[in-house]
């Protein structure tokens, strides 16, 4: 009599445990504190928060998924703003935090308030919060390892860095000064940088073009294909094969010389979209999944082959895109397990 | 015959933006061999117009007195080109439509950076970056910072050049010619040195002060705009970052090319001597292969030292 109460007991127990499970996060509120939207690439980070997240909220899968952003990309402001979250009672926050290291602080106090913090892009060092980084480093050598393939004789390459200072940049270069140095038909002959922006770009390889021997290929961080291209046009020297960073203008850059010259190079860049994926791992923490604290994004690649399909399915102006479902964040989790 | 023009040199400060500029390509080129010289001249020519032509403006507002500035510039330049790219939307036809539009939408900032220090009496300094944000934020508002191509006339004519010589550059000599007059010889001219001396002794004087600022502030903003339109021309269409470099770019070359900080005295063509000059110690930089951190402290270094060369003439007087 007493085995079978136990028994029916559990059955209920594990009835009601298994139900909560599926609606366990319906009434919990997910916040973004991001650091920057001044950019084509924050732009479409933040539609595809608010496309996804809305619908999200609509299915009652969480009461709540706001953005936030900070207007001057600095430290103290989003340690402010991420403060204002805590005290308005967010069970989660996904940041794109402005620095590595210097929002652990507040960081550690959103931690110890029992909330669950997940970084991505712009990731935090602080051991309690969740990374969902990119590996950039493999990034910057997989452009070596294109150019290898292609590029038989090797040749002089000219670098395109990103913004200096920041830890992507370091991280890119020291791919591509790995694959260099294990490549040595390779030889960077020229470093600018190019910020991430076309016309910063363009106007850096305008500079230092003219003092440089021929260029066979040019390897770039993303947002500044467009502009070096630009540049040579402007030089009036042959066009080098330009590694592109997903961005359209340089993908309908790349498809108009295909076209007239059977052009060859390939696109890579990290998908805006990366914020739903950071979505729907906090989601699944909260859900009480286990998640390991690092998280590895596949980066997003456009070739020979697919660049008319990546073209037609990109916004124009905008960037290649793609966005997270949560089966693609329990892979992702599967895979870092 | 030494003496005086030693004299003459004393009453120049913006000669030693240009020394500087050579000095510097003279380094470059010395550096390759002699390869490349004329070529980077083309290129400095082009990309100096840029900062000129927002530079000119800052340097109307720095002249109208202390605590004058236009910190709104990059976030116009923003705004008028994505409106000037939006409203031709790669249209030769609409080439006209769209600069009356970016002109338009100038104006209007710069009419209201004027109200908000006139009326609400706030710092020129807090005013126009604050309204800066607003700017920044109705130009992501507008255009969610897609990229929109140039007509292809506009496009031709800003990447256009007559043997190495680019044509944005021909145009900017003589706009900066005609500013030379202005600021030289006209009522306007002398007015607002005159403010920028002691803006209460102008008014006694009969000056109208207060226009003169309204159309300064607007001039600079509509400077902005022309920026902005020729820059989207030349690099493929208008980007939310694009006026980023031109908050500081637009001071340094005011100060730089010899305007006095405190306001009071213009210098035309010491602006194109310092854009130049920008241009060119970048260059050089890279060309020695710099690392960034070298490159941002040779930079801010040599800034100091020549504001200090052509500053210390100017103690003497």
């Amino acid at each position: 009599m007493f085995k079978k109460t136990l028994i029916g007991a559990t059955a209920i127990c594990l009835a009601l445990a298994s139900a909560n499970a599926m609606a366990d996060t319906k009434d919990k509120k997910i916040a973004l504190s991001n650091n920057y939207a001044g950019n084509s690439w924050r732009q479409a980070m933040l539609k595809s928060w608010d496309k996804v997240t809305k619908q999200a909220v609509a299915d009652g899968v969480v009461a709540a998924a706001d953005p936030f952003t900070t207007s001057e990309n600095q430290v103290t402001e989003q340690a402010a703003q991420i403060q204002n979250l805590i005290l308005q009672g967010y069970n989660a926050i996904v940041v794109n935090a402005a620095s590595p290291d210097a929002l652990n602080g507040v960081i550690k106090q959103a931690c110890d308030a029992g909330i669950v913090v997940v970084s991505f892009d712009g990731i935090v060092t602080e051991p309690c919060a969740w990374r969902v980084a990119v590996d950039f480093k493999a990034m910057g050598k997989s452009e070596i390892e294109y150019l290898k393939e292609n590029m038989k004789d090797g040749g002089n390459l000219l670098e395109i860095r990103g913004l200096a200072g920041v830890s992507v940049d370091d991280a890119i270069h020291s791919g591509i000064e790995e694959g260099v140095k294990e490549n040595s038909q390779f030889k960077i002959v020229g470093s600018v940088h190019g910020d991430w922006a076309q016309d910063v770009a363009q106007k850096a390889v305008a500079g230092i073009l003219p003092s440089l021997p021929e260029v066979k290929a040019v390897v770039t961080q993303g947002g500044d294909g467009y502009g070096a291209a630009q540049a040579f046009k402007a030089a009036g020297r042959p066009t080098p094969l330009i590694i592109m960073g997903n961005r359209e203008d340089e993908l309908k850059w790349w498809k108009e010389q295909k076209d007239a010259n059977g052009y060859r190079t390939m696109s890579v860049s990290i998908a805006p979209g990366v914020s739903t994926l950071a979505f729907w791992v906090a989601q699944m923490i909260l859900d009480g999944q286990q998640v390991p604290k690092d998280l590895t994004v596949p980066f997003l690649r456009i070739d020979q082959d697919n660049l008319e399909k990546s073209l037609e399915t990109t916004e124009k102006g905008g960037v290649a895109n793609t966005e997270y479902s949560l089966e693609d964040a329990k892979k992702v989790v599967a895979g870092a397990k | 015959m030494n003496a005086t023009m030693l004299r003459k040199l004393h009453q120049t400060p913006w000669i030693w933006s240009f020394v500087g500029a050579v000095a510097v390509w003279l380094a470059t080129i010395a550096f390759t061999e002699g390869q490349g010289a004329g070529a980077i001249v083309t290129a400095a020519l082009s990309f100096a117009c840029f900062t000129v032509i927002v530079g000119t403006g800052q340097m109307l507002v720095i002249t109208t007195g202390p605590g004058n500035v236009d910190l709104s510039i990059p976030a116009t330049i923003t705004l008028c080109g994505t409106v000037a790219m939006k409203v031709m939307n790669e249209q030769d036809s609409l080439l006209i439509l769209g600069i009356v539009a970016a002109l338009a939408a100038g104006a209007v900032v710069g009419a209201l950076n004027y109200g908000l220090i006139r009326f609400l009496r706030i710092p020129p300094i807090i005013a126009t970056l604050s309204m800066s944000f607003l700017v920044q934020s109705s130009a992501i508002a507008y255009n969610r910072g897609l990229r929109i191509k140039p007509p292809p006339a506009l496009d031709a004519f800003t990447t256009g050049d007559t043997f190495g010589v680019p044509w944005i550059a021909i145009l900017t000599v003589l706009f900066s010619v005609v500013v030379g007059i202005i600021v030289g010889r006209s009522y306007y001219g002398r007015a607002i040195s005159a403010i920028g001396q002691n803006s209460r002794a102008a008014w006694l004087a009969n000056i109208p002060v207060e226009r003169f600022r309204f159309l300064t502030y607007v001039a600079s903003a509509m400077l902005s705009a022309i920026c902005g339109i020729l820059l989207a021309g030349f690099s493929g269409g208008p980007a939310l970052d694009m006026g980023s470099e031109y908050l500081l770019g637009s001071i340094a070359v005011v100060v730089i090319g010899g305007t006095s900080v405190a306001g009071g005295r213009a210098s035309v063509p010491g602006i194109w001597g310092a854009a130049l000059f920008m241009f060119l110690l970048v260059t050089m930089l890279n060309t020695f292969g710099a690392s960034a951190g070298i490159r941002l402290v040779a930079t801010g270094l040599i800034i100091i030292a020549v504001i200090a060369i052509a500053g210390g003439e100017r103690e003497s007087r």
